[in-house]
C-alpha cells in the first residue's frame, strides 16, 4: 500500500517528537536533581516513618549533593501527607514515604478515600520491613500458638489484645489471627504502641502483636512471653521463636513495611535512579546496622516493579482481612 | 551503700567536658523551643535525631533530656511573660503568673518558678534513685478505669481553679471536653464534628487553642481597654522574690514537687493532671482563695514545682521499665534503639552507665537551667517595658509563627485566630479560658479510658468503684467537689437570708 | 472621656449571653453526635461520650441565661472592641492567608501594618520603621537560623 508524502512525513515528525522528548526526560533525568527533595512523612516526628526518612535524607543529600528535607505532614492515620503526594507534580522533587497502613491497609478501611495507592503512585523502593512478636502477659496459660487458639476458643469473646490504633498493623496482624484460627480475640485499640505495650505489661489487656525492637527487651526480661514472631521465616532477633505460620496457621504473614514512593507519572528514569541509590544506601553498612537494630529484615524486594507488585499484593490481602473480620471502615 | 558508688559513677559521667556540653546544649534549645510558642520539645528531637546517631548513647540522651525539662522552664516564661502557655503543664502559671507580670512582679514570678523547679528536680531526681522500680510497677497498676478516675480528679480540680462563677467555669469544662472530641475517634476510626476539614481529623491541637484563647484574646483585650491603664505597669519591680514572697512559697513548693513526683510516674496523663492538681490544693488551703487569680505567688509556686518534678518522674517508666510515659519520651526511646538499646527493665543492670549518668545529669541540668535562667529574668523585665503599642505587634508575629510552625499550615494560624475571637468574646462575658483549655487536654484521655474500661470490663460500670485505686480517686474527687460546693452554698444562703 | 471607639453596644448581662453561648455549643453537640455509631455502655460509640457531654452543656447554658436574665442590672454585658478585634484578627488571617502566597517577608509587613491599626496610637513612621526591624529580626532568627521552612519571598 502507498503511503502519501503527508503520512510519512507526520510519521516521521511524530518519530521526531518521540526522540527528542525521550532525550529530553533522559536529560532531565540525568541531572535530576537540580533542586531540594522534598519526602513526606505523613505522621508526626518520631514514629518508624519518620526515622527511617531522616536515616535516609541525610544520605541521599550526601550522594546527590542536593538538600533532602523531611516534611511531617501528620494527619488522619497518614491520609493527609499521602493525599499532599498524590497530588504532587510527578517530577521527582516530591516523595512520601509510606508504609503498610496507608498504602495497604486505607484503601480498605476508607472506601472514599482520597488518594488510590495503585494509580495515583509510583513505587520506588521498599526501605524496611519490621515483623511484629506475638507476646502474652505471664498470667496467661498459654505457652505456644496452639495452646493461645485452644484457649481461645474455650473462652470466646474473652481474651483481649491490644494495640496501637484502630487500622494499625497489630491490629489487622490481630485480626488475621482471628480469621485463620477461627477464633474471636477482643481488640482493644490505644492511641499508640506505647500505651498498648503498658497496659499489657501491666496485665490489663493480655496479648498483643507488637514490634520487635519494642516487646524483646521485655521478654529477654521474663515481663512477658514471647510466643511467636509474625513473619515468614524465623527472626534472626528472636530464632527460638516459632513463626506463626509454622505453629498452626500456615500461610500467615505480617510485617510492617515502609518504602519511598511518588506521585504518579514521574519519570521512569528518575524512578530507576532513586531506586538505585536508595538500594546503595540501603546496603551501607552503617545504614544495615541501623535498620537492623530497628528490627528490620531483608525481603529482597529491590526493584520499583516489584515493590509495586508487593504493594498490590498487600492490597488483596488486607482487604480480605478487614471484610472478614467486619472491621468498621469509617 | 551501693547507691553511693554509682551515684560515684553517674556523676563521672555526667561531668565530663562532652556531657557537659551537650546537657548545655540540650538546655539551651530546650529554654528556646519553651519560649517559641508552637514548636514543641518533640518537634525539635525528632529534628535532632540525626544528629544523635554520630553521638554515644549517654551522650544523646543527656542531651535530648535537657530538651525535654528545658522547655518546661522556657514554657513558664512565656505563660508569666505574656501569658502565653507553652505546654499543657504551664496553663496554670498564667493564671497568677501573668498577673504578677502586670503587677511588675514578674521577676520574683519567674525567680520562684526557676527556683521551685530547682528544688522539684533535684528531689525528683533524687526519688528515681531511691525509688524507681518499686513506683514503677505501683504505675503499671493503673489500668483504664483508675486513668479515668485520675482525670475525673484533675476536672474536678480545674473547676476549683476557676476564680469567678463555679457555674461557668464547669460549662467552660465541658466545653473544652467537647472541642477535645473534635477529630479521629481512637476506637473506631470515625472522624467527628471535622466537617469535611482534613486538618481537623487530627483535632485542633492545644496550641491553637492556647494561643487564640490566651494569646490573641489577651492581646485584643488589652488593646481594648478604656482606659488608657499600662498594661504592664512601668515600674521595673524587683527582679528577686522579697522575703515575704519566699517564706509564701517554700510550702506550695514542697507540696507541689510531692504532687508532681507522684504523679509525674503515671504514663500518659499523670503529669499535666499534676500542676492544676497543684493549684486546686493550693487554692483549697490558702487562708485566703480569693487571692487566686490575682497574683498569689503561692499559685506558681506550687504548680512550677509540681510540672518539674512530673517532667523528672516521667523518666522512671522509661528507664525502669522501657515504657515511654508520652510522645516525647517515646522519642528518645527511638533514638537509643537506633544506637542499638533496648530499653527496658534490664537496662539499670546491663547498661548502668546509661541510668546513672543521665541521673547525674539531670541535676547538673537543672542547675544549669537555673543558672542559665536567672539572668534571663533582668533581660525578660526589660522587655517588658517596651511600650505596649510596639510590643504586641511582636508578640503577634510570635505566635502566628509558632501556629505555623505546628504543620507548616496556615489553616492552623487562621483556626488560632478563630479562638482569639472565641476567647474574647468569653473574657467579655467573664468565662475563663483555663478550665476550657483544662477540659480540653483532659477530655480525649478521660473519654479513651471510659470507653476503654468499659470494653475490658464488658459493659460493668461498676469497675470504677470495684478496683480500690479508682475508687480513691473518686472519692477524693467527690471530696474536693464538696469543699466547693458547701462555702459557695452557704455563701449563698447567706446571701438570700440577708435579703 | 473615651476617644472615638467603635464598640458593638448590647443590653443584656453577661451570664445572659454566656448562656446563650453555651447553649448553642451544647445544642450543636447534640444535635450532631448521634449521628455517629453510639454504639452501647459495654462498647461506646463516638456519639456516646460527646451527646451526653452536650445535654449537660445546653442544661447549663439554660441555666446560667436564666440566672442572667435575672441578673440584668448587676452584670452587664459591656459590648466588644471591635476596632482591636477587627484589626488584630484581621492581621492575623491576613498572615494566614499570604505567608504561603506571598512570602514571610510581605506577612509580617502587613501583618504589623494592620494590628498596629488596633493600637490606640498609629504613627506612620514608627510603624514603618517597626515592621522592617521586625521582618529582619524573625527572618534572621527562625528561617535562617532554626531552618524553620517558611516561604520567604513572593517569587
Amino acid at each position: 500500500m502507498r503511503i502519501g508524502f503527508l503520512s510519512r512525513f507526520g510519521l516521521c515528525l511524530i518519530l521526531f517528537a518521540a526522540l527528542l522528548l525521550n532525550a529530553i526526560d533522559s536529560a532531565i533525568a540525568q541531572t535530576y536533581p537540580t533542586k531540594p527533595i522534598r519526602i513526606i512523612v505523613p505522621f508526626a516526628p518520631g514514629g518508624g516513618a519518620d526515622i527511617l526518612a531522616r536515616l535516609l535524607g541525610p544520605k541521599l543529600s550526601d550522594s546527590w549533593g542536593q538538600p533532602v528535607i523531611v516534611d511531617n505532614r501528620a494527619g488522619a492515620g497518614g491520609i493527609v501527607g499521602t493525599e499532599m503526594v498524590a497530588k504532587a507534580p510527578g517530577d521527582g522533587y516530591v516523595l512520601a514515604m509510606g508504609y503498610i497502613g496507608t498504602h495497604a491497609i486505607n484503601p480498605s478501611l476508607y472506601p472514599k478515600l482520597s488518594y488510590d495507592p495503585v494509580k495515583d503512585f509510583a513505587a520506588v523502593a521498599l526501605v524496611a520491613s519490621i515483623p511484629s512478636i506475638l507476646v502474652v502477659h505471664p498470667s496467661v496459660p498459654a505457652k505456644s500458638v496452639q495452646e493461645l487458639i485452644a484457649l481461645a476458643k474455650s473462652k470466646p469473646g474473652e481474651l483481649n489484645y491490644g494495640s496501637g490504633g484502630v487500622g494499625t498493623a497489630p491490629h489487622l496482624a490481630g485480626e488475621l489471627f482471628n480469621t485463620m484460627a477461627g477464633v474471636k480475640m477482643v481488640h482493644i485499640p490505644y492511641k499508640g504502641s506505647g500505651p498498648a505495650l503498658t497496659e499489657l505489661l501491666g496485665g490489663h489487656v493480655s496479648l498483643m502483636f507488637n514490634t520487635m525492637i519494642q516487646t524483646i527487651p521485655h521478654v529477654k526480661a521474663g515481663k512477658l512471653r514471647g510466643l511467636a514472631v509474625t513473619c515468614a521465616k524465623r527472626s534472626a532477633a528472636m530464632p527460638e521463636l516459632p513463626t506463626i505460620a509454622e505453629s498452626g496457621l500456615p500461610g500467615y504473614e505480617m510485617v510492617g513495611w515502609f518504602g519511598i514512593l511518588a506521585p504518579a507519572g514521574t519519570p521512569n528514569e528518575i524512578v530507576t535512579r532513586l531506586n538505585t541509590e536508595i538500594n546503595k544506601i540501603l546496603n551501607m553498612t552503617d545504614v544495615k546496622d541501623r535498620l537492623a537494630t530497628l528490627g528490620s529484615e531483608p525481603t529482597g524486594i529491590t526493584t520499583p516493579e516489584q515493590f509495586g507488585t508487593f504493594i498490590k499484593a498487600e492490597i488483596t490481602k488486607w482487604a480480605k482481612v478487614v471484610k472478614e473480620s467486619g472491621m468498621k471502615p469509617e | 551503700m551501693e547507691i553511693l558508688s554509682h551515684l560515684y559513677l553517674g556523676f563521672g559521667i555526667a561531668l565530663t567536658l562532652t556531657n557537659l556540653f551537650y546537657c548545655l546544649v540540650g538546655v539551651v534549645i530546650g529554654t528556646t523551643i519553651g519560649v517559641l510558642p508552637g514548636i514543641g520539645p518533640a518537634a525539635t528531637i525528632a529534628m535532632l535525631l540525626p544528629t544523635t546517631f554520630s553521638l554515644p548513647p549517654v551522650t544523646a540522651l543527656i542531651m535530648l533530656a535537657g530538651i525535654y525539662y528545658g522547655a518546661m522552664y522556657g514554657g513558664s516564661t512565656t505563660s508569666i511573660l505574656v501569658n502565653l502557655p507553652g505546654e499543657a503543664a504551664s496553663v496554670v502559671t498564667c493564671l497568677d503568673g501573668y498577673v504578677m507580670a502586670r503587677q511588675g512582679r514578674a521577676g520574683p514570678a519567674l525567680s520562684i518558678a526557676a527556683l521551685g523547679s530547682l528544688f522539684a528536680g533535684c528531689i525528683a531526681t533524687a526519688i528515681i534513685v531511691l525509688f524507681g522500680p518499686p513506683l514503677a510497677e505501683l504505675a503499671l497498676k493503673f489500668g483504664s478505669a483508675e486513668y479515668f478516675s485520675l482525670m475525673v480528679l484533675g476536672l474536678v480540680a480545674a473547676a476549683v481553679l476557676a476564680s469567678g462563677s463555679l457555674l461557668k467555669a464547669i460549662a467552660m469544662i465541658l466545653l473544652g471536653l467537647l472541642l477535645g472530641m473534635v477529630g479521629t475517634d481512637v476506637g473506631t476510626g470515625v472522624r467527628r464534628f471535622c466537617f469535611e476539614i482534613p486538618e481537623l481529623s487530627d483535632g485542633i491541637g492545644f496550641v491553637v487553642i492556647a494561643m487564640g484563647m490566651f494569646g490573641f484574646a489577651e492581646i485584643v483585650s488589652n488593646l481594648g481597654l478604656k482606659e488608657k491603664r499600662q498594661v504592664f505597669t512601668s515600674k521595673v519591680g524587683r527582679l528577686m522574690p522579697s522575703r515575704a514572697d519566699l517564706k509564701a512559697s517554700w510550702r506550695p513548693v514542697l507540696r507541689g514537687t510531692a504532687l508532681g513526683s507522684a504523679l509525674g510516674i503515671l504514663p500518659g496523663g499523670g503529669a499535666v493532671v499534676s500542676s492544676f492538681a497543684s493549684y486546686a490544693v493550693e487554692k483549697r488551703i490558702a487562708s485566703d482563695p480569693s487571692r487566686f487569680g490575682k497574683g498569689a505567688i503561692e499559685g506558681v509556686a506550687g504548680p512550677e514545682a509540681a510540672n518539674n518534678a512530673a517532667a523528672q518522674t516521667s523518666f522512671i517508666p522509661m528507664l525502669t521499665l522501657g515504657i515511654p510515659a508520652n510522645a516525647v519520651i517515646a522519642l528518645m526511646l527511638g533514638a537509643l534503639m537506633i544506637q542499638g538499646i533496648a530499653p527496658g527493665p534490664r537496662v539499670m543492670i546491663e547498661r548502668p552507665e546509661l541510668f546513672w549518668g543521665l541521673i547525674a545529669s539531670m541535676w547538673v541540668g537543672n542547675l544549669m537551667l537555673v543558672v542559665l535562667n536567672l539572668p534571663l529574668i533582668g533581660i525578660w523585665i526589660r522587655l517588658l517595658t517596651v511600650p505596649y503599642r510596639l510590643l504586641f505587634p511582636a508578640i503577634l508575629l510570635f505566635i502566628c509563627i509558632g501556629a505555623y510552625s505546628i504543620n507548616n499550615n496556615p489553616f492552623d494560624v487562621a483556626m488560632a485566630a478563630g479562638f482569639g475571637l472565641l476567647g474574647y468574646i468569653f473574657s467579655r462575658l467573664a468565662c475563663e479560658p483555663a478550665p476550657l483549655l483544662l477540659g480540653y487536654i483532659l477530655g480525649p484521655m478521660m473519654e479513651e479510658n471510659l470507653r476503654r474500661a468499659m470494653q475490658l470490663s464488658r459493659g460493668n460500670p461498676m469497675v470504677f468503684l470495684t478496683r480500690p485505686i479508682s475508687l480513691a480517686m473518686l472519692l477524693t474527687a467527690a471530696f474536693l467537689l464538696l469543699l466547693i460546693i458547701i462555702p459557695a452554698v452557704r455563701a449563698k444562703r447567706e446571701e438570700t437570708f440577708r435579703e | 472621656m473615651s476617644e472615638a471607639r467603635m464598640k458593638i453596644k448590647i443590653r443584656g448581662s453577661k451570664d445572659f449571653y454566656a448562656g446563650l453561648l453555651f447553649i448553642s455549643f451544647g445544642g450543636l453537640a447534640t444535635a450532631l453526635s448521634p449521628s455517629y455509631p453510639m454504639g452501647t455502655g459495654a462498647r461506646m460509640g463516638p456519639g456516646y461520650f460527646p451527646t451526653v457531654l452536650g445535654g449537660i452543656l445546653t442544661l447549663l447554658g439554660i441555666l446560667i441565661s436564666i440566672r442572667g436574665l435575672l441578673r440584668e442590672s448587676s452584670d452587664p454585658f459591656g459590648g466588644l472592641a471591635l476596632r482591636p478585634l477587627l484589626s488584630v484578627l484581621g492581621s492575623v488571617l491576613g498572615f494566614a492567608f499570604f505567608v504561603d502566597r506571598l512570602g514571610l517577608v510581605i506577612a509580617i509587613i502587613m501583618l504589623t501594618a494592620v494590628s498596629c491599626l488596633g493600637g490606640s496610637e498609629f504613627r506612620f513612621r514608627e510603624v514603618v520603621v517597626f515592621s522592617l526591624v521586625l521582618t529582619v529580626m524573625v527572618v534572621v532568627v527562625f528561617v535562617y537560623g532554626l531552618k524553620l521552612p517558611f516561604k520567604v519571598w513572593p517569587l
